[in-house]
């Protein structure tokens, strides 16, 4: 009788051995990137690695990025997606996020995002504004303005300068700031509005040119940060914001021409 | 609500549907006929988008028709024609990504028919021309129909090559697919529903004329 319970127990044991390491098989990816998920706006592409091992060095907490357009990441939230942490290219997409109940503290600025005019060619970018209206300009490339606050700035800009209507038969647009790097550096468009971060990341191999756009000339591309609902008892997620509102970080964000004040 | 990515959408998969029937009808039936290494090649490469990620021939096209170097500066310099961010790019990445869908149930159709068939056709002094015209094609007519429709079908539904090579140009690049990405990335669901819904109905509509107008018998353009 008592055999027959173990035996009976054992078979339960090697099944359920079975089913764990089935299990394990089916997760191990997910199980081997676990970490604090860290949803990053398009621009934060190179500097969100640097920051990964940074903090990782620093608290051993290891994060997972996922990075995309601020609006998608945004519509990504809402619709119940597991991030701890995002990290906006602007106030409002935060703003809306605590608005609804979706992060309990307001956002905080965590760096200003600075617009660069960028080619692949030495076009010159004294007069960027009248370069853009030869014919030697073909394409100018620009996030997507509703989902990607760098975009957003970039229309704003060609519309105080007043060539935005002038120009708009050579506008592409891409889903992401990523994708804007992406025509720069393959030279497709000649001219594309990017973040400054692409011509400081050490990954960028494709000698680029570029021009400063006077901040002055378009509201500050305010970048902000929440903890998400997801986080509320993960002690990790406020161990990363105040990270990313330290001394060391803030110098990560200043070497890849992000404005601090 | 904004109704060009629809037509723009129609426009491409009419043309480039069109373009594959032409091209494709000589090719599926050079390809029926006898078996080489060089056919398996070139049959191989025209099979190759069906399993290749769309992200692939997208980097390709983009890298190939980039106008700062190679064949696109040629393109742009010789005859001023761009194949990124414009309307005729993605007729040719969608002719490439679309040619499988129209070979290979003609070619299949082509090869089950009985050789006597074409034979008896020569026998009476019949050109390869007038074979082809009169006694082939009216005797794959079903597997015909299902690859025009799967084509026209197939060039609706792309999606990553267009993202890659698109621009998202509205009226020019911004086709239903890529609109219904663009509505739900900025949270306009209603615009994204209604994009979709028509792309479901007129898919649906055209597999289900299929099948009635083949009585059933369909064929996978993977046989």
């Amino acid at each position: 009788m008592i055999k027959l319970q173990n035996m009976k127990l054992n078979i339960f044991h090697i099944k359920r051995v079975g089913i764990v390491l089935f299990a394990g098989m089916l997760f191990s990816v997910p199980c081997y990137a676990q970490g604090l998920k860290v949803a990053a706006a398009a621009n934060l592409q190179s500097i969100i690695e640097v920051l990964q091992k940074d903090f990782k060095q620093r608290t051993g907490i290891g994060i997972e990025p996922i990075v995309g357009s601020s609006g998608k990441l945004v519509a990504q939230i809402k619709n119940g997606a597991p991030f701890d942490v995002f990290l906006s290219a602007d106030m409002s997409f935060p703003q809306e996020l605590y608005k609804e109940g979706l992060s309990a503290k307001a956002p905080v600025v965590y760096a200003y995002g600075s617009l660069i005019i960028c080619s692949s060619q030495n076009i010159g970018f004294q007069n960027w504004e009248r370069i853009l209206l030869t014919p030697r300009i073909k394409k100018i490339a620009i996030a997507n303005p509703a989902v990607a606050p760098y975009g957003l700035a970039a229309e704003e800009l060609l519309k105080k300068n007043g060539i935005l209507e002038n120009v708009k038969s050579k506008m592409v647009y891409g889903e992401s700031i990523s994708q804007i790097n992406t025509y720069i550096t393959t030279g497709v468009v000649e001219v594309g509005f990017t973040t400054q971060a692409l011509v400081k990341d050490p990954a960028n191999k494709t000698p680029l040119y570029w021009k400063v756009i006077n901040p002055k000339t378009y509201a500050p591309i305010q970048q902000g940060m929440v903890i998400l609902k997801h986080a509320e008892n993960n002690p990790d997620a406020e161990k990363f914001y105040q990270y990313i509102l330290s001394a060391p970080a803030k110098r990560i964000f200043e070497k890849y021409g992000y404005r601090i004040q | 609500m904004d109704l060009s990515p629809i037509w723009l959408t129609l426009k491409l998969a009419a043309i480039t549907t069109l373009l594959l029937l032409i091209v494709g009808l000589p090719v599926a039936w050079w390809l029926s006929k006898g078996r080489s290494f060089f056919k398996t090649i070139i049959e191989a490469i025209i099979t190759m988008p069906l399993v290749l990620p769309p992200s692939v021939l997208g980097f390709y096209l983009l890298l190939a028709f980039s106008p700062q170097h190679g064949l696109g500066k040629w393109l742009q310099n010789t005859f001023d024609i761009q194949f990124v961010f414009s309307f005729q790019g993605l007729v040719l990445a969608s002719f490439i990504y679309s040619m499988p869908f129209m070979v290979g149930p003609i070619k299949s159709a082509l090869q089950q028919l009985p050789a006597s068939l074409a034979q008896a056709s020569y026998t009476l002094g019949k050109t390869k021309w007038q074979t082809f015209k009169n006694i082939l094609i009216p005797n794959i007519k079903p597997s015909l129909l299902t690859a025009v429709v799967l084509t026209f079908a197939h060039t609706l539904g792309e999606f990553g090559v267009v993202l890659m090579i698109g621009g998202n140009i509205p009226r020019v690049t911004r086709v239903a697919s890529i609109a219904v990405y663009d509505s739900v990335e900025r949270m306009d669901y209603a615009s994204a529903n209604a994009y979709s819904l028509i792309l479901f109905c007129i898919t649906f509509i055209m597999v289900i004329s299929v099948f009635v107008f083949n009585k059933y018998q369909a064929k996978s353009p993977l046989e």
